[in-house]
């Protein structure tokens, strides 16, 4: 290929401190759009199993409606679409005070619920019936069913997958480049446009991600077997 | 185990061939071809842009089609067909050096960074970066940015200007023109900056055009030029001769007319200034 490689220009002029605030960047939005998912998520994971049809027909619409259109599109919505509907007072506020981020932080994390709440519906639809019906007949609530016996088991059921969902959250977060949230990958294309060199910019990007993911995988498998129930979930890969 | 090592071991003589096959020259490529591929815009009016008939046209466009596409083809002794697609600031240098794309032809500014990884042509425009801003705005210049939001296109040389020279403004970087452009629509920014040019041809294609104003004196200086692979000689000689026989027999000019004169796209007289650095390139 005909390109010489200089990989001084990511340490070299203010390229170690654009990726370190795109590092921060990411991992604020990543934190507070997960945060989000999670709650939406497990909110309505749960009520798509209840035996309330107005409730299962909510979560399914809320399901349906988020995880079938793009990403890039809930960027544009929440960055575009949103505003227009405030008060002219609350728009300007929000324009002063970081829309981009907070309608980064919204289209992902609402669009992340709506892919977790299915991770979260699958864990509890693997528990046997009885149990739920089990702990009902002990004088349980349907609510205190589902916040004592049920959920706790599902969200140990779910682990894997879940994580496997936080992870694509964290690396669609560059999403938001497109909102113009100074995010990790934005920053990788600000080193290109300053030094001509793409291809070392983006293969710190991609270390960066690399190296996040694979952290917190990490740590996810150890939660995992920290909070496994003996008997229950089988605690390894090998055989008992 | 075996297999994978085979597998291995022809990835590797691939990889290493790989560069044995880049190393021929874009004149050879189009040869062989019988395509130059160009990386352009689809959103810069009116340089290159989808128009309302869906057809992909712009000023740029036809300085390539009708004086650089017929030179290669008499280079290369066979007709050239023009293949279009579609570059970004961030994306066209990584097309150019992956031989995606043989030109860029769109709206790049030649500076000495990008000269470190590409080579430019002959400029075959010139413009400076001012502020679209609505009617009535208190903006009436770069001085005026203090505190502002300003929307700027990512990787262009606007943005990096701003950054450096003008910190006190509040910068948003959109990927493309229409996003930062719905932004200043909307109100999310009070001003977007980008070349002069490219800020009327998007003013003349708003909405409601009386609504915006472009305001300030050049804060920058955006020559465009066409970029080309690092130190391809031949194909450079051959994209500069043939801009340079366009200023020569005047073909440049009605090309510059039919998209900037009176009635063209978006009327913008050629300046004297403007004209003479153009003409002195080619030693007039």
């Amino acid at each position: 290929m005909n390109y010489q490689f200089k990989w001084s220009v990511l340490w070299s002029g203010q390229s170690g401190h654009w990726l370190l605030q795109g590092l921060v960047t990411t991992l604020e939005l990543s934190a507070l759009a997960w945060l989000l998912a999670v709650v939406l998520g497990i909110t309505s994971g749960a009520l798509r199993t209840v035996p309330l049809l107005p409730l299962r027909a909510a979560a399914t619409f809320y399901v349906e409606f988020f995880r079938n259109v793009p990403l890039l599109v809930w960027m544009f919505f929440w960055y575009f679409g949103v505003p227009p509907l405030l008060p002219r007072p609350v728009q300007d506020w929000l324009f002063g005070h970081g829309l981009e981020f907070w309608a980064g932080m919204f289209a992902l994390g609402v669009y992340h619920g709506a892919r977790m709440s299915e991770v979260i519906r699958a864990g509890i639809q693997a528990i046997p019936r009885t149990q739920f019906e089990a702990s009902v007949a002990t004088g349980l609530t349907v609510f205190q069913a589902y916040r004592l016996v049920i959920l706790p088991i599902a969200l140990r059921l779910i682990v894997p997958p879940a994580t496997n969902e936080s992870l694509n959250l964290l690396k669609n977060s560059s999403v938001a480049l497109t909102i113009s949230v100074a995010e990790l990958t934005f920053q990788t294309r600000q080193i290109e446009t300053y030094t001509a060199k793409a291809i070392e910019a983006l293969t710190a990007g991609t270390l960066i991600y690399l190296v996040l993911c694979v952290t917190i995988a990490t740590i996810m498998s150890r939660v995992e077997r920290h909070f496994a129930i003996p008997g229950m979930i089988a605690r390894t890969s090998t055989p008992a | 185990m075996k297999r994978l090592g085979i597998l291995f071991m022809v990835l590797a003589i691939a990889a290493m061939a790989m560069p044995a096959r880049a190393q021929e020259g874009t004149l050879d490529k189009v040869k062989r071809s019988g395509e130059l591929t160009i990386g352009t815009r689809t959103g810069s009016p009116p340089f290159a842009y989808v128009n309302k008939n869906n057809e992909w046209v712009g000023f740029t466009i036809d300085l390539v089609d009708q004086l650089i596409v017929p030179a290669l083809s008499k280079e290369v002794g066979k007709p050239v067909k023009l293949v279009k697609k579609e570059s970004t600031p961030p994306t066209r240098i990584p097309l150019l050096s992956s031989n995606a794309v043989d030109l860029i032809a769109g709206t790049m500014t030649d500076t000495p960074e990008r000269r470190q990884s590409v080579d430019f042509s002959l400029t075959f425009f010139y413009t400076g970066a001012q502020l679209m801003v609505k009617k009535g705005s208190p903006i009436k210049g770069v001085n005026d940015l203090a505190g502002k939001r300003v929307a700027a296109q990512q990787g262009s040389t606007n943005a990096k200007i701003l950054r450096e020279k003008y910190p006190q403004a509040q910068l948003r970087e959109f990927p493309d023109q229409p996003a930062a452009f719905q932004a200043l629509l909307q109100g999310q920014v009070d001003t977007y900056t980008n070349d002069g040019i490219q800020l009327y041809g998007l003013k003349a294609k708003a909405p409601n055009p009386n609504d915006w104003d472009v305001v300030g004196d050049f804060y920058s200086e955006e020559p465009y030029g066409m970029a080309m692979r690092k130190g391809d000689a031949k194909f450079k000689a051959v994209v500069d001769a043939a801009l340079k026989s366009g200023f020569e027999s005047g073909k440049y000019f009605q090309i510059y007319d039919k998209w900037f004169g009176p009635k063209g796209e978006l009327p913008y007289p050629l300046s004297p200034q403007v004209k003479a650095y153009l003409m002195k390139q080619i030693g007039k």
